[in-house]
Order: structure tokens, then C-alpha cells, then sequence
């Protein structure tokens, strides 16, 4: 380390032994400090700290939780391989699935009963109106083309029953 | 002889060079390697760590995160760069995410009693005491964003160069030399306010 002689000739510097001088030179600060007042904050630096517990505590922890993190990823890995082989696998099944459903669907003769089913039913006949009164509804007539046209009215009534 | 004892001298450059040696040992799989760029670093990071955080415990926990980090992204280090640029990222970027995230209600009280008991001694005559420099540095940059107080300590305490925060950081000189430049006033601004008797000295100054 150099002097304290040296220290204050050259005080204005930022050499590293100036510094060094700086860290460690209770004598001198107080005279840095008044020639440069950023030399407070200076001051601090230069030694090397630490960690509570020493360096061998802290190295072995790191290491220690470098192991852990180590034995944890294997398995970390084997769950997210898996959830990417179940959606395959659903994939799969989707698409197999899918194509048969639609293959079955082109294939199966489904019109032809269900007309007959419709055709099965008996025909009934809804009841006529032939006079209605209403304060709310809006009734419209239709023209009809001749004399023997039925007369054809619509009514829009939020009473009227809903099977008429 | 003198020759031969001036070649055993490790110089900047043969250390940068081992680093190296050894970041490429344990990409190689070698744990041991690792272990030994742990201890060789630890003071280092751990320093950086305690200078920014302001607190023993808190600067441990961020050091072990960093070298974990190390560990796991070893492999995008380039070695056309200095080890220890990369590394000092590393922490930087840590410890300035651990202050984004913390907000500290003891640091205020702390900072708050300190304001108190401080003033009082406002009229006595200046003595600058090395042991208090630094809970005067950790209760008045309480103010400084992370980014600001983390420049400020890689240029005041590890004395580096704006354009060596700069390569760290990631950033531009100017923007380096701005921080910087904030972070002073606004600690002077603190001074004054909690710490009269040492804000005097720049007071004087001007």
C-alpha cells in the first residue's frame, strides 16, 4: 500500500493504489473526504466480504442445492413428457374415432324410415276460427283470388294459444 | 530469478484465462469445476450482492441464486467476452429484480429512527467515521431505483468505468453516466434531509 504521503500528492487519481488507500487508511479519509466529498461514498469499497457462515458453508450449499435441482428435473421432465403422449394418444383416438363416426353416418340409410314414420301419422284437422276478438292483437286479411278462395286471415296475439 | 517469479505472478489476463479453462471444464460435465468457480466467486458476487441489497442474509440468498443461475445457463456464456462481465450481469439482474420485487417496510422505519437520531447531532463538527459511511450509503440510497443504486455502486465502490456498467448493463454510456448522475443528487437530496452533519462537507465544497 502506498503512503499517506504519496496518497494525498496524488489524490485526485482513481489509480487502484490510490483507492487501496483510500479503503484502508482511517487517517486519511477524513482529508479525501474534504478534497472530494464523492470520496465518502468512495470509501466504502475494496474489501472483499464474506457470506455469513464463510465461503466452504456457502459452497457446499450451493452445490447441495445444485444436486437437488438436479435429482428434481429428471422427474419434472417425466411429467411433462407424459401429459404430451396422453394428448397424442387423444389425438389418435379423436381421429380414428371421427373417421369411423362419419363412415357409419355416410352408410346408414336413415331417410327412408323416418318418412315412413311421418307418413304414418294420422292426419287431424285444427280447429277453424271463425270469429275472434281481441284488443291486443294485430290481425291482417289477405286478399283472396276469387270467390271461392277461403278467406285467409293472420293474427298475431301473444294469447292466442300456441297449438292453433 | 526475478524473472522467473515475475512469470509466477497470476496477472488479470492469465486469471481471465483460467476462468475460462474452467467454465469450459464444467460445461464438460465436472461438477468440481463448478465448486471451485463457486469459491473463487463467491466474494465477488457476494460483495456486489451486500453493496446493493444492504442486508447480509437477503445478499447470501441472491448470491446462491446466481450461481445456481450460472449453473443452468453456463452454456449461452460466449468466451469471446471477459468471465467476469457475464458474471457481474448475472448478478446485476438478480439483485435488480430482488429490489423491484421487495419493498422493504423495515428499511423505512430504519431510515426513519436514523432521521431522528441523527439530527440532533446536526450542529457538531464533522468527523467522518468509516463504520458509519455505510449505514449513511444504505439508509439514503433507499431512495435510488435498483438500476440507479446498483450503477452507482459498481462505479463508486468497484470502481468500474461507465463504459465497463455499460457492457454490464447492457446499455449506452449516456445512459450509464445519467443514472449516475441522479443517483448523486438525489442522495445529496437525502443527506440533507436525514443526515445534515455529512451533507455539509458538499455544501462546503461548492
Amino acid at each position: 500500500m502506498i503512503n499517506c504521503q504519496t496518497f494525498r500528492a496524488n489524490i485526485q487519481s482513481r489509480d487502484a493504489d490510490v483507492l487501496e488507500h483510500l479503503h484502508k487508511c482511517d487517517a486519511c479519509l477524513e482529508y479525501a473526504v474534504s478534497v472530494d466529498p464523492d470520496n465518502f461514498f468512495r470509501a466504502i469499497g475494496g474489501e472483499e466480504l464474506v457470506p455469513p457462515g464463510g465461503i466452504d458453508a456457502f459452497a457446499s450449499d450451493v452445490m447441495s442445492q445444485l444436486r437437488v435441482r438436479e435429482a428434481e428435473a429428471p422427474a419434472a421432465k417425466r411429467f411433462l413428457v407424459a401429459p404430451r403422449r396422453l394428448a397424442a394418444a387423444a389425438a389418435i383416438i379423436v381421429a380414428i374415432g371421427g373417421s369411423w363416426f362419419g363412415y357409419e353416418r355416410a352408410n346408414r340409410p336413415v331417410a327412408a324410415p323416418v318418412i315412413a314414420a311421418v307418413r304414418k301419422q294420422p292426419l287431424t284437422t285444427k280447429p277453424v276460427v271463425e270469429t275472434y276478438q281481441s284488443q291486443n292483437a294485430t290481425i291482417v286479411e289477405m286478399p283472396s283470388q276469387g270467390g271461392s278462395d277461403a278467406n285467409v286471415v293472420m293474427i298475431f296475439d301473444d294469447a292466442l294459444p300456441a297449438d292453433l | 530469478m526475478a524473472a522467473e517469479l515475475r512469470l509466477m505472478i497470476p496477472t488479470k489476463e492469465s486469471i481471465e484465462i483460467d476462468d475460462r479453462q474452467l467454465v469450459r471444464t464444467i460445461r464438460e460435465g465436472d461438477a468440481e469445476a463448478f465448486e471451485m468457480l463457486v469459491r473463487r466467486k463467491t466474494s465477488k458476487v457476494y460483495s456486489l450482492c451486500y453493496r446493493i441489497i444492504g442486508n447480509a442474509e437477503d445478499a447470501k440468498d441472491i448470491s446462491q441464486l446466481v450461481f445456481i443461475k450460472l449453473w443452468e445457463n453456463l452454456e449461452k456464456y460466449d468466451a469471446a467476452y471477459a468471465f467476469d462481465t457475464w458474471l457481474y450481469r448475472m448478478v446485476t439482474n438478480v439483485a435488480i429484480d430482488f429490489m423491484r420485487n421487495k419493498h422493504s417496510r423495515d428499511n423505512a422505519i430504519n431510515s426513519n429512527l436514523r432521521l431522528v437520531k441523527t439530527s440532533t447531532d446536526a450542529e457538531q463538527g464533522v468527523v467522518v467515521q468509516r463504520k458509519e459511511i455505510e449505514s449513511v450509503f444504505h439508509a439514503v440510497s433507499s431512495v435510488l431505483s435498483p438500476k440507479q443504486k446498483t450503477i452507482f455502486v459498481m462505479s463508486e465502490m468497484d470502481d468500474l468505468r461507465s463504459s465497463e456498467i455499460a457492457r454490464i448493463l447492457g446499455c449506452r454510456e449516456s445512459t450509464v453516466r445519467n443514472h449516475l448522475f441522479n443517483a448523486r443528487k438525489l442522495m445529496q437530496q437525502q443527506l440533507k434531509k436525514r443526515f445534515p452533519e455529512y451533507s455539509r462537507l458538499w455544501e462546503e465544497k461548492q
